[in-house]
């Protein structure tokens, strides 16, 4: 997984910094997205696996598929990947892409799992504290997990806002056994 | 039926769910992508910090000591048997500590201070962090001090002062975790603490080593520091950190205390196979580029500090006192090998060497150093008046027996002045010779040394200066006891004490009881 994004991350900055220039931000997201969901068809996976194919064959097809949603310039984006034997790499890329965008965009993911449903009053309030702490526009996901049995539990990237009630009893627990 | 452990008490449980902290604050998450050989790789963890304790599903901490841009990666301290791939790892935002103190003082813990005797929770009030920076230059003093090893070889010879670092170096099994432990219970009752630090020895060992400090009533000023060689290498590789931590408390305070890395090797390959598995590049001998920083590090928090920092530190509570912390590292060759590349760096670290001779320790001189090329730099200074005075002679002594001593073996009659000079030096090295478990008092050493300079040993036989030593000492305990004890306080020496041992010495030689 470390290595995989470590490759994938020349090819998504190469390809964010030409998407930026040419304005075309959204659509670059898009056809990444597309041909990163190509390459993971189970046909498409045997195919880049096969060692007697080669990245030319391997091109086409992928251009073939994905069809409209390539530009030009997104299609020799696909050759150089498969003259480099990276076309595994798409998913990662379009991920990269996508983060590179929200950053640029000043926005975030946040996931929200709560015990209870929440309503609109509620995700309206907790989508400004959270885009005033994290200085960023939020784009929340709501999930409901009975298993947190109060409270929710905020995931932005890396941090975590454990405020459920499973979490604090797993905090006593530890400090009872410790 | 279950049995009910000591922390199941009822109040204590009370004030545990009392001190919880419910904050929930934002925490850094990252997951578990790869777990072996103790070594954990982490996705995520955006701001983790070198050197952070990292937090892993079920009360296991880690270390993180790799950050890459993709992954961190981390040491496990303790079992990772239980960790497992997807599982989720946080940041803590601090750094290792362990518990300091007083109340650590006839304990033996771990490389995290937790107790491993056996005698319950160590309810030290104070913890302190594991990597410290060493003082600086201006709050450092010049070593003047002794510590008295009680070993007649090493305080005559290899002085050693509070605050130096003094390696002991030697192959396997010739006698230097003994010169250590006779230093330890040589400070019983001399106000310095000491702290034992065991790295990769056998449980057995370290427990043999525990229960002669107890025999000999040294358990109550020292600390035992263990990482065995059951313990993962995270644990060997931090155990002298957690010593040296422990060893500061009492230097920063206006105190004396002594530590022995027993030994330094093993620390050095217990860090190889963490460098190694984290895929940092190897060097020589396949340790990391930073081995010697490792060590260098480690040994320059061994200092004599001014008083001026004890009272900082202190806030004004310790006033016109310095502080100390005397380290005896040890390190194991191989085949008598100091060219190799541990030993070479720690030489060069140390303020001079026990040199230990698996040649002379079979020959049976015991403890087998060395005199040659044992050497303390900064000891001298610091040498009690009357050992310094008196064993300039010994050294001498010693360098021209062994070079005559080889020569003779060729020439079959030597003339008088030669044959003189071969006799002192026997004697000499055979009064070097010193029982483990034994160590003598300044007076004791004194009136030894002082008979051979004088040349009382003369008319001793050679395998008989044992028991003319024991014999001697007994008389000078039980005639002159208000001299040697004189001496032992101050010190000093004088044409008055000069002629009270000859005295004692010529009326002693005149009963032949030996």
């Amino acid at each position: 997984m470390a290595e995989l994004s470590t490759l994938a991350r020349p090819y998504a900055k190469a390809a964010f910094e030409f998407a930026v220039e040419a304005k075309d931000l959204q659509g670059w997201a898009k056809s990444l997205a597309t041909a990163a969901a190509v390459t993971q068809y189970s046909a498409v996976v045997k195919l880049l696996g096969s060692p007697s194919s080669t990245a030319a064959l391997q091109a086409a097809t992928l251009i073939d598929i994905c069809g409209d949603a390539l530009s030009a310039a997104g299609q020799n984006f696909v050759v150089i990947l498969s003259e480099n034997r990276r076309l595994t790499l798409l998913p990662q890329i379009s991920y990269q892409f996508e983060s590179m965008k929200a950053n640029r965009d000043k926005a975030i993911d946040v996931e929200v799992t709560s015990a209870q449903t929440l309503d609109t009053a509620q995700q309206q309030m907790l989508t400004e504290a959270l885009s005033k702490k994290l200085e960023r526009k939020v784009n929340m996901q709501v999930s409901l997990d009975k298993s947190l049995l109060g409270g929710a539990v905020i995931r932005a990237g890396d941090t975590v806002i454990d405020g459920s009630i499973r979490g604090r009893l797993t905090k006593l627990a530890e400090l009872l056994n410790s | 039926m279950q049995q009910l452990n000591p922390s199941e008490i009822s109040e204590i449980i009370k004030s545990r769910i009392d001190n919880l902290d419910v904050s929930s604050e934002a925490q850094n998450e990252g997951t578990i992508v790869s777990v072996s050989d103790g070594i954990i790789r982490i996705h995520g963890l955006a701001d983790v910090m070198y050197g952070e304790m990292i937090e892993f599903d079920g009360g296991v901490y880690g270390m993180a000591l790799n950050l890459e841009r993709d992954s961190v990666g981390a040491v496990v301290l303790g079992d990772y048997q239980s960790l497992a791939e997807g599982q989720k790892a946080r940041c803590t935002g601090r750094v290792l500590e362990v518990p300091v103190g007083p109340e650590l003082e006839g304990r033996v813990v771990d490389a995290l201070g937790n107790p491993i005797d056996g005698k319950g929770p160590v309810n030290a009030a104070l913890t302190d962090a594991l990597e410290k920076v060493a003082p600086g230059v201006i709050e450092r003093q010049s070593v003047d001090q002794p510590v008295q090893i009680g070993l007649k070889a090493v305080d005559a010879m290899v002085p050693i002062g509070r605050g130096q670092r003094e390696l002991i170096i030697g192959d396997r099994q010739i006698g230097k975790t003994a010169i250590a432990v006779d230093a330890i219970i040589n400070q019983k009752g001399s106000g310095i603490k000491c702290v034992y630090v065991a790295i990769g020895q056998k449980a057995a060992s370290v427990a043999a080593v525990v229960r002669k400090l107890e025999e000999h009533g040294a358990m109550g000023h020292t600390i035992v520091v263990a990482a065995t060689a059951a313990d993962p290498a995270a644990m060997q590789y931090l155990a002298p950190f957690a010593g040296c931590s422990m060893g500061e408390y009492y230097r920063d305070r206006g105190q004396d205390a002594l530590i022995i890395y027993d030994d330094l090797t093993k620390q050095a390959w217990a860090y190889r196979q963490i460098s190694l598995l984290l895929k940092r590049p190897p060097g020589r001998e396949a340790y990391p580029g930073d081995v010697f920083y490792l060590h260098s590090r480690l040994l320059e928090r061994a200092a004599r500090v001014n008083a001026a920092y004890v009272e900082k530190f202190t806030g004004g509570e310790v006033k016109g006192r310095t502080g100390s912390l005397t380290a005896l590292p040890v390190i194991e060759t191989q085949a008598g090998d100091v060219s190799a590349f541990v030993p070479t760096n720690v030489i060069s670290i140390t303020d001079g060497q026990i040199f230990l001779e698996a040649d002379m320790f079979n020959a049976g001189v015991r403890p087998a150093m060395n005199a040659g090329i044992s050497v303390s730099r900064v000891g001298g200074a610091a040498q009690t008046k009357i050992i310094k005075k008196l064993s300039g002679g010994i050294r001498t002594a010693l360098a021209q027996y062994r070079e005559l001593a080889a020569f003779s073996q060729f020439a079959s009659d030597l003339d008088e002045a030669t044959k003189a000079q071969l006799d002192h030096g026997e004697r000499v090295t055979e009064l070097m010779k010193q029982k483990q478990y034994s160590p003598q008092s300044i007076a004791e050493m004194g009136v030894m040394i002082f008979a051979a300079d004088q040349g009382f040993l003369r008319g001793v036989e050679v395998n008989k200066i044992g028991d003319f030593e024991s014999a001697l000492l007994s008389y000078m305990k039980a005639e002159h006891g208000d001299l040697m004890d004189r001496i032992n306080q101050s010190g000093d020496y004088n044409d008055e004490i000069a002629a009270g041992f000859k005295a004692a010495l010529e009326k002693f030689i005149a009963t032949q009881t030996w």
